[in-house]
C-alpha cells in the first residue's frame, strides 16, 4: 500500500538553512524593493508603448485619457518626417563604427598584448589618459579637422567624420579590454601556430580572433549601440535634417512647439530598439559564452 | 636529421647576462635526446631556440650541416609538443591535427589520410570530432602528439609533455613515446626536469645547470660515472651519499673521522695525485653491504625507515649527526633507533675533487 505523503514526510532538500522569522522578513523587504525598482524602470517604458499606439493622444502625451488603438503616430512618423532617412543613416553609421572599431581594436589589442616595443606602456597610459577628456571638448578641433580633410577629399562628408569620431573614441577603452582578454590566452598557442606555419596576422586571424570572439562580440555590440544613443555630436556636426541619425532626428519632434509630436517620438523610440534587439539576439550565444568562459577552465 | 649546436648562447632583451652560453652539442640522426635540468637552467630556452621561437644570440644551429639560425620555425621541418598541449580550443581534434598541413596547402585527401593514420596510431579515432575541452588530459596529450606526428617532421621537439599527467598515465606514456620515436624514425629532443623520464627514455642525456652543460652521455653513464658533484647529486633517487674528507696515506678519511675507506686499486692509482688534498667521496645507497667487516665499515643509528616493498630505505645518522641513506632488501628486519654495521662496496665509490667538483676516478 502506498503511503500518503504528508508535509512532515517531505525531505528538506535545500542546501540552505531553513528560514528564520528575521530572515523571512528581510527576504520580503528585498522583494518589495526589487519590485519597486522594476516598476520605476518598466512603467515609463510601458507608457511609451501604450502612448505610441493610442489614437487619442494629441501632440503632447497625457496619461489617463481614453485608449483607442491606432497606428496614426507611426503613419505620421513614416510620412511626415524623414524617419526612414534617419534609420538608414543611423544603421550605416552604427555598422561602420562597429566594423571600424573591431578592425582597429583587433590590431591594437593584439599588438599591445603580444609584442614588446619601446613606449608600449607609456603609449597605453597616454591613450587612457586622453580618454578622460570628454569627446565634446574636441568639438572645435573636429570642425577644423573636417574642413581641412574635406578641402582635400571633397567626398568626405560630416557623416563619415562622425563615424571616425565614434570609432576613434572607442579605441582606447576597447583596446584595454581586448588586450586583457588576449593576455589570458596562453602564448603557447601562438608558438604552436607559428610552428604550424602561421605569420603574425594569421596567428591573430586563425587562432586568437576565434578565441576572443565573445569579447569582440561585446565590443561590436557596444560600438553599434553608441550612435543610437548619442544625440549631441550629430546635432552639432550635421546640418541637414535628412542626414540626422535617429536620436537627433527624433529629438526634432519634441524640441519646439510647432513640431511637437510626443506620441510620434514615443513610436520612433520604440522602433529604435528593434535593430539593437536583433543584433543582441544574433550575438547572444557569443555574449553568454563570453560571460561564462571566465568561470570555466578551458 | 643530425642536429648540431655550436657554441650557442642566448641573452634575452633587457637582461644583464646570458641565460645559456657556450653550448656545444651533437645529436645524431634518430637519437632520442633528453635535455635535463632543474627549473630555470635554460633548458626550455635551448629547445625554443632549436624550434626557432627564440632567436639565437650567438653560435650556430645546424640541421644536417645547414645553418638554421634565421630560418622560420615552419621551414625547419620540426614539430613541437608543448607542456600545456597548446591545442586550439575552437577547433575539433581533427582540425587541430590537420591545421599545419592545411597551412602548408596540402591536398585534402593527403591531410585526411595523415590525420587518420596518426589517430589510429594514437588510438584517438573516437574523439576526432570532439573539441579539446570535451576530452580528458591524457587524450589531449595524444592529440598534441598527433598534431606533431601528421607533419612527419625530421626533428620532434617536446617540452615537458608529460608533466601535466598523473603518475600512472605518465609511466604509460613514457613507453608510448619511446615506441613512437622508434616508429617515426625521427630525431627527438625532449626537455624535462624529471630524471626518471630522462633515464628511462633517453639514448643520450644532456644535463644542464646554470646555463652550462654539466654532462652529456647515455643514461647508464650518468648513474655510474657522474662527471661532477652536481650530476652525482641530481641523478639517482635517493640522492647519492656524499662525504667530504681528504686522502691520507692512500685512504679516504672523512671530516668527522668516522669513515676510513681504502679505495680499490684502480681508484687508488688515480687518487695518488690527491694525497693530502680535500676530496669528496660518493656512494649510492644500494652499494652498502650489511654486516660488520674488518675495514671500510661504519656504524650508524637508524633514524627513519621508508618501506618500498622490494627494498627499504634506511635514513641513518652517524654519532655526530651526519646523515647517510642506505637501501637494503625489503625482507631484512630493521628497527628504529637501532645501531647497525654496514660496509662500503669499494667498487661502487665515486671520488670528486672538492675544489673543482670534477670526478677523479
Amino acid at each position: 500500500m502506498s503511503r500518503k505523503k504528508t508535509k512532515s514526510d517531505a525531505l528538506y532538500l535545500s542546501d540552505r538553512q531553513p528560514l528564520t522569522t528575521a530572515k523571512l522578513i528581510s527576504l520580503i523587504v528585498s522583494y518589495i524593493l526589487l519590485i519597486f525598482w522594476a516598476f520605476i524602470i518598466l512603467w515609463p517604458l510601458a507608457q511609451i508603448v501604450i502612448s505610441s499606439f493610442n489614437g487619442n493622444q494629441g501632440s503632447y502625451i497625457s496619461i489617463g485619457g481614453e485608449y483607442k488603438f491606432s497606428l496614426k503616430h507611426f503613419t505620421y512618423l513614416f510620412e511626415q518626417t524623414y524617419f526612414w532617412n534617419w534609420v538608414g543613416n543611423t544603421i550605416v553609421v552604427a555598422v561602420a563604427t562597429a566594423l571600424l572599431t573591431l578592425l582597429i581594436v583587433s590590431f591594437t589589442g593584439y599588438a599591445y598584448s603580444r609584442f614588446r616595443f619601446s613606449g608600449r606602456k607609456a603609449s597605453l597610459m597616454t591613450i587612457m589618459l586622453l580618454q578622460t577628456v570628454p569627446t565634446f571638448a574636441g568639438i572645435t578641433a573636429f570642425y577644423t579637422l573636417h574642413s581641412i580633410v574635406a578641402a582635400v577629399i571633397p567626398g568626405f562628408t560630416r557623416q563619415l567624420f562622425l563615424i571616425l569620431i565614434y570609432a576613434g573614441g572607442g579605441i582606447a577603452s576597447n583596446t584595454f579590454i581586448l588586450k586583457g582578454y588576449i593576455d589570458g590566452v596562453s602564448t603557447e598557442l601562438d608558438d604552436a601556430a607559428r610552428i604550424d606555419g602561421c605569420g603574425n596576422l594569421q596567428v591573430y586571424r586563425l587562432i586568437i580572433m576565434p578565441i576572443a570572439r565573445p569579447m569582440l562580440a561585446i565590443i561590436a555590440l557596444w560600438s553599434f549601440i553608441g550612435p543610437f544613443l548619442d544625440y549631441m555630436m550629430p546635432s552639432i556636426l550635421l546640418n541637414d535634417p535628412r542626414s540626422y541619425t535617429l536620436a537627433t532626428g527624433l529629438h526634432t519632434l519634441i524640441n519646439d512647439q510647432y513640431n511637437m509630436q510626443q506620441p510620434a517620438f514615443a513610436a520612433g523610440g520604440l522602433l529604435t530598439a528593434i535593430p539593437i534587439v536583433i543584433l543582441f539576439i544574433a550575438l547572444q550565444k557569443e555574449l553568454v559564452s563570453g560571460l561564462s568562459s571566465g568561470a570555466v577552465k578551458g | 636529421m643530425k642536429v648540431e649546436l655550436a657554441n650557442i648562447g642566448k641573452k634575452y632583451e633587457g637582461r644583464e647576462s646570458f641565460t645559456i652560453r657556450n653550448i656545444d652539442l651533437v645529436i645524431e640522426s634518430n637519437q632520442f635526446c633528453v635535455i635535463l635540468g632543474p627549473s630555470g637552467c635554460g633548458k626550455s630556452t635551448l629547445l625554443r631556440m632549436i624550434a626557432g621561437l627564440n632567436s639565437i644570440t650567438e653560435g650556430d644551429l645546424l640541421f644536417d650541416g645547414k645553418r638554421m639560425n634565421r630560418v622560420e620555425p615552419k621551414d625547419r621541418d620540426i614539430a613541437m609538443v608543448f607542456q600545456s598541449y597548446a591545442l586550439y580550443p575552437h577547433m575539433t581534434v581533427y582540425e587541430n591535427m590537420a591545421f599545419s598541413l592545411k597551412m602548408a596547402k596540402e591536398r585534402k585527401t593527403l591531410i585526411h589520410e595523415r590525420v587518420l593514420e596518426a589517430a589510429r596510431t594514437l588510438q584517438i579515432e573516437e574523439y576526432l570530432y570532439s573539441k579539446p575541452s570535451e576530452i580528458s588530459g591524457g587524450q589531449r596529450q595524444r592529440v598534441a602528439l598527433g598534431r606533431a606526428m601528421v607533419r612527419k617532421p625530421a626533428v620532434f621537439l617536446m617540452d615537458e609533455p608529460l608533466s601535466n599527467l598523473d603518475a600512472k598515465l605518465r609511466e604509460h606514456m613514457r613507453v608510448e613515446l619511446v615506441r613512437l620515436h622508434q616508429a617515426l624514425n625521427t630525431t627527438s629532443i625532449y626537455v624535462t626536469h624529471d630524471q626518471t623520464e630522462a633515464m628511462t627514455m633517453a639514448d643520450i642525456i644532456v644535463l644542464l645547470d646554470q646555463g652550462k652543460v654539466q654532462q652529456v652521455g647515455p643514461p647508464s653513464e650518468f648513474y655510474q660515472k657522474p662527471a661532477n658533484l652536481f650530476v652525482a647529486g641530481f641523478i639517482g633517487s635517493p640522492t647519492m651519499n656524499i662525504f667530504k674528507g681528504r686522502m691520507e696515506q692512500g685512504l679516504f678519511r672523512s671530516e668527522n673521522d668516522l669513515i676510513l675507506v681504502e679505495p680499490n686499486a684502480e681508484d687508488a692509482r688515480k687518487l695518488k695525485a690527491y694525497e693530502g688534498k680535500a676530496v669528496c667521496m660518493g656512494i649510492r645507497s644500494e652499494r652498502f653491504n650489511a654486516g660488520k667487516a674488518e675495514k671500510n665499515g661504519i656504524t650508524v643509528k637508524i633514524d627513519v625507515i621508508e618501506m618500498l616493498g622490494k627494498e627499504q630505505l634506511l635514513y641513518c645518522k652517524f654519532p655526530d649527526g651526519q646523515e647517510v641513506i642506505i637501501s637494503e632488501p625489503g625482507h631484512f628486519e630493521y628497527g628504529l633507533n637501532e645501531d647497525h654495521n654496514f660496509n662500503f662496496d669499494i667498487d661502487g665509490l665515486h671520488f670528486f675533487d672538492a675544489e673543482t667538483t670534477m670526478r677523479i676516478n
